[in-house]
């Protein structure tokens, strides 16, 4: 009866002590596996984009993430540009940084972004194109890279929120414009009056897809 | 902030609107080419129609415009006021990058005149596809033409820029150039873009090159660009003068003038 006594009264204490350390054992293990897993879900792209033109191919294609508020965007794109007159077709690999400070409710689920910019460097996959001057060449005799181009664009965009009880994949649907020019560009209008506007600020437009995402609002 | 917006929005449709002309750009490199091409073709015809039984020949060596679009214009304005000359030789780097529109823009700048010209290649004109798009819009890097009795025969010297892959200079060419006796050659001008012993030329070959070209019919002289200032020099002490063209930014050119003595030359400032 004792050692009954005495048994239920171990095992009672037994529990009092190991259930929390069980249950805070859990605890940080769940939190943790939460933790891990909120970290690699911000690896998934929130959006892919397309878009023609632009100085990174006649088509791109990409997928880019967007944090801060919504106002800062990093883009990755793959672009397609087709021979025309040299000897080969190429793609191109463009990382792309946005900044778009404002978001305007335009009503009957539009809204419209008043100034998107950024700035995007573009390398071209092509044998004939180099980082620096390969080494046959006398110290510095092209100071440039014919393969790395660095582009700065200003644009807007209007975009369709997809009513949350229709959504699928999607959340919106961005149409996009921007205007941009390119490195070299801005070294040969530099000191001189001939090169217009016209000859070095260059249009390009795109669709951005948002991805239906539970982080949405984030 | 609504007044910034909207002041923001009518500023990027302006320079929206501004941006039509070329309206899309695919890459700085894409080889887009558009508006005239095979300039060298056209114009040495022209050139050959002209100049056709003329005893005394006056044409202008010139060269290295690259990103100098002003002086470039201006030089074509106060060319187009002479009425005394029959050609322009560009002596090549009509492009500084090799992008697909230096070429274009130069070009343009260039068809203002109302003289023919003719543009050799030069090595930043061969950077990244450049070698492409000069062919596209130019022609062969390496041709002639006849101007009254002179062979005017135009090689491409770039050598560091083709890493054997393709004969520069081509003696294939030079060879057939000199076997090809065409009615009224009396005497021959040789111009490049890299002169011999410069860091473009291949120089193992130099030396011969000189002995090639001597066995034109008559060679009078050789007129090279590159070197970005005015230069008369015998590289190989044979007698045979290579004259270098200043670079455009200089607003200078070289005028000759082939007489049937011989031959004269001038530097004109513009």
């Amino acid at each position: 009866m004792i050692m009954k006594w005495y048994g239920f009264k171990y095992t009672v204490l037994w529990l009092i002590l190991i259930f929390p350390l069980t249950a805070s054992a859990q605890n940080s293990y769940e939190k943790r596996m939460e933790k891990r897993q909120q970290r690699w879900n911000q690896l998934i792209p929130t959006h892919s984009q397309l878009q023609y033109a632009g100085g990174m191919g006649l088509l791109s294609g990409g997928v880019g993430w967007d944090y801060g508020k919504n106002r800062w965007e990093t883009d990755v794109f793959l672009g397609f540009l087709p021979r025309y007159s040299t000897r080969e077709t190429k793609w191109t690999f463009t990382l792309k940084q946005n900044y778009i400070p404002w978001n305007i409710d335009a009503g009957k689920n539009f809204s419209f972004s008043p100034l998107s910019c950024g700035l995007y460097a573009n390398t071209i996959f092509d044998e004939d194109f180099w980082m620096s001057d390969p080494d046959k060449y006398p110290n510095r005799y092209y100071s440039f890279s014919t393969k790395l181009r660095f582009h700065i664009y200003v644009g807007q965009g209007v975009a369709y929120n997809i009513p949350y009880e229709k959504r699928r994949l999607l959340n919106a649907v961005t149409f996009f414009y921007e205007i941009s020019s390119s490195d070299l560009y801005f070294i040969s209008v530099f000191g001189n009056s001939w090169l217009k506007p016209k000859d070095y600020l260059h249009l390009s437009v795109g669709m951005k897809f948002d991805f239906a995402d539970k982080r949405q609002g984030r | 902030m609504k007044m910034i917006m909207k002041n923001l929005f009518i500023l990027l449709t302006v320079l929206l609107l501004c941006a039509c002309n070329d309206l899309f750009e695919y890459h700085p490199y894409d080889g887009r080419i558009s508006g005239e091409t095979g300039i060298n073709a056209k114009n040495t015809a022209r050139i050959e129609n002209t100049c056709a039984g003329k005893t005394h020949i006056s044409f202008i060596m010139t060269g290295d415009t690259q990103r100098r679009y002003d002086e470039t214009e201006d030089f074509v304005k106060s060319v187009n006021r002479r009425d005394d000359i029959d050609f322009v030789i560009h002596g090549g780097d009509i492009s500084d990058f090799g992008l697909t529109k230096e070429f274009m823009w130069m070009r343009d700048i260039m068809n203002g005149l109302k003289i023919p010209y003719v543009v050799l290649i030069g090595n930043h004109d061969c950077l990244a596809n450049g070698k492409e798009i000069y062919r596209g819009i130019f022609g062969e890097e390496n041709f002639s033409f006849l101007a009254g009795d002179c062979k005017f025969v135009c090689l491409n010297t770039n050598s560091l820029e083709y890493d054997y892959s393709h004969p520069v200079p081509d003696f294939t060419f030079i060879e057939n150039s000199i076997g090809e006796r065409r009615a009224g050659h009396e005497r021959t001008v040789i111009a490049v873009h890299a002169p011999p012993l410069s860091e473009q030329f291949d120089n193992n070959v130099s030396v011969i090159f000189q002995h090639f070209i001597k066995r034109f019919p008559a060679l009078q002289f050789c007129l090279n660009a590159h070197e970005h200032g005015i230069s008369v020099k015998d590289r190989f002490d044979d007698g045979v003068i290579y004259y270098g063209s200043p670079s455009i930014e200089k607003r200078q050119y070289l005028l000759f003038t082939l007489t049937p003595e011989g031959y004269d030359y001038e530097v004109v400032r513009f």
